[in-house]
């Protein structure tokens, strides 16, 4: 019983003064790891093994066929058309109003899609970033500040619109639904977040009339068009429609 | 309840108090050599739970959570003076989004793989309110360590009361206060995910937390979990900016800008106390570690430890 009143009394002093260790030297290493530094750990490895297989399924299903090969590329290019009509239909659906037109950015998309099958893992590979849809109400002038920002580096990717680009300007905008361009005039426009938050020096879309984040990303707006397109049991042909001539 | 039985309560109340002091108290009073502590840390992995695809990518084989659990119990396992190592294990923050598991399971590998691998403390990035705000509450309620943020006051919403801003951990009678800082959301993460959430100005609330560690806790290291961010051009606060405005951090394990550093970088504070700034890229592509050696010994009246030779 003593010895367990010193300790009390030990606690009783160690809680009144804690702390009081001081540093002595600090050293930092910086571990890789690869298959070389360390093998996988058995039971992580197990764990894991489920989530991996229902992602392979997940991964492999097919959403749709293309009779061939479709590419990205300049202007008017068929995974360009297909991925921003695609874009289009899903976010005015989603929006619940028509949307005049959709762009996507060109660096965004990353690969381009197989002759065959096309899974959603093809999908992931041609947009594997996870940006938000957002519907962007822009004037005439913003919309032709964007056609123009984008054609300079022949990197436009637009759907609902047809159009010239002579040097670097648009012209003789002409819109799917038979609207023209006119600086006052208000138009909606599909895009990511990414755009909108200025990505890709797009500064000047910093203050369009009205910006709504609609919570669905790119790649499932793409995901659900080629999953409805499998159902019609059609395959998809890519086609430059010749949206843009470029002079 | 009769006389006998509060006696017993008693008793065994004190004799509670003694079995977990015995536990402790001999070790520490023993060992009068320096304590060691190890600080492993990862940031921004980014739901990378396999290794990259052998795609003949820049990172190709790299990171894997399954090694990275090897190389972890490894670490616990090393032997100090006949105990196995001190070991903490950190996040900060970006634990979710950027391979399809999130996209399928909303977060749930990331986080029970984060449980076997023993983490005891993450914070929250701005990637990992990419599930929605709901979302953070069914993950985070799914891990065994705390998430620690003390800028974002979510007391409008549902992930109210669901994190700390700060924890103490003792080892061997060294106590080691972590807290967590969060990135401004406003423009970075779409409002209809992070809601209600307050963002707090994380100068003035790292100032705080640190000085109440430090002076209040008598914590003997002081940690910021961070995603604020390395560095950046101009006046946005960064881990950098944290470190030489304020007092009382020792060292900031920050994410975010997926910063690969070789070593930590150290900035003086305002005391003019060298604060270690690491980050380690992303991905789990490494996992940084941190030794730190304590030694009993005196504290000034700030409360800034004196290194004692001998």
């Amino acid at each position: 019983m003593k010895q367990l009143l010193v300790l009390i009394t030990l606690a009783g002093l160690s809680a009144c003064q804690p702390g009081g260790y001081h540093l002595t030297s600090r050293t930092a290493r910086r571990i890789g790891i690869d298959s070389a530094s360390a093998p996988a750990d058995s039971s992580v490895a197990r764990f894991l093994l489920p989530y991996r297989q229902g992602l392979d399924r997940s991964m492999n299903e097919v959403l749709t066929r293309s009779t061939g090969r479709i590419e990205k590329g300049p202007p008017g290019a068929p995974l360009n058309n297909l991925l921003t009509d695609a874009l289009l239909q899903q976010a005015s659906l989603r929006y619940g109003k028509p949307i005049d037109c959709s762009h996507l950015n060109y660096g965004g998309i990353r690969n381009n899609l197989p002759e065959g099958n096309i899974t959603t893992g093809s999908i992931f590979e041609v947009m594997p970033f996870d940006n938000q849809l957002v519907i962007m109400t822009v004037t005439g002038t913003m919309l032709q500040q964007l056609l123009d920002h984008f054609a300079k580096g022949d990197k436009l990717v637009m759907g609902g619109l047809r159009a010239r680009i002579r040097g670097g300007q648009v012209h003789d905008v002409a819109f799917t639904n038979g609207r023209t361009l006119q600086p006052n005039e208000t138009y909606t426009v599909a895009m990511s977040d990414y755009v909108a938050d200025g990505g890709d020096n797009t500064g000047f879309l910093r203050n369009p009339v009205r910006r709504e984040t609609l919570t669905y990303l790119i790649r499932d707006t793409l995901i659900d068009y080629f999953r409805q397109q499998g159902k019609s049991g059609q395959p998809i042909t890519p086609t430059s429609d010749g949206r843009f001539t470029v002079e | 309840m009769d006389a006998l039985q509060s006696n017993r309560r008693q008793f065994l109340k004190l004799l509670g108090t003694t079995a977990v002091i015995g536990a402790v108290a001999p070790e520490a009073l023993a060992r009068r050599g320096p304590t060691t502590l190890t600080i492993l840390h990862t940031n921004d992995v980014h739901s990378r739970l396999d290794p990259f695809p052998m795609d003949g990518s820049r990172n190709a084989g790299r990171g894997g959570v399954a090694r990275r659990a090897t190389l972890v119990r490894a670490i616990r396992q090393e032997q100090v003076d006949g105990h196995p190592r001190n070991v903490l294990l950190f996040d900060a923050g970006d634990i979710f989004q950027g391979t399809p598991y999130f996209n399928l399971y909303k977060g749930e590998p990331e986080i029970l793989a984060m449980n076997q691998l023993g983490y005891d403390a993450g914070t929250i990035g701005n990637h990992d309110f990419d599930g929605g705000i709901d979302n953070m509450v069914t993950q985070f309620g799914k891990a065994t360590f705390p998430m620690l943020i003390a800028n974002y006051d979510f007391k409008n919403t549902v992930l109210d009361g669901r994190t700390m801003p700060y924890k103490i951990f003792t080892k061997e009678g060294v106590k080691i206060g972590v807290f967590g800082l969060g990135i401004r959301p406003e423009g970075l993460i779409p409002k209809d995910a992070y809601r209600e959430t307050k963002y707090l100005d994380p100068i003035e609330i790292g100032n705080d937390m640190a000085a109440t560690l430090r002076n209040d806790k008598k914590c003997d290291y002081v940690i910021c979990l961070s995603h604020l961010g390395f560095k950046y051009d101009g006046p946005t606060v960064s881990d950098n900016v944290l470190a030489a405005q304020t007092r009382h951090i020792d060292g900031i394990i920050g994410g975010h800008t997926h910063t690969f550093l070789e070593a930590p970088v150290q900035v003086n504070n305002r005391d003019g106390q060298p604060v270690w700034i690491n980050q380690v890229g992303f991905a789990g592509i490494n996992l940084g570690r941190i030794d730190l050696t304590f030694e009993k010994g005196k504290v000034t009246a700030s409360g800034q430890s004196v290194a004692v030779k001998g």
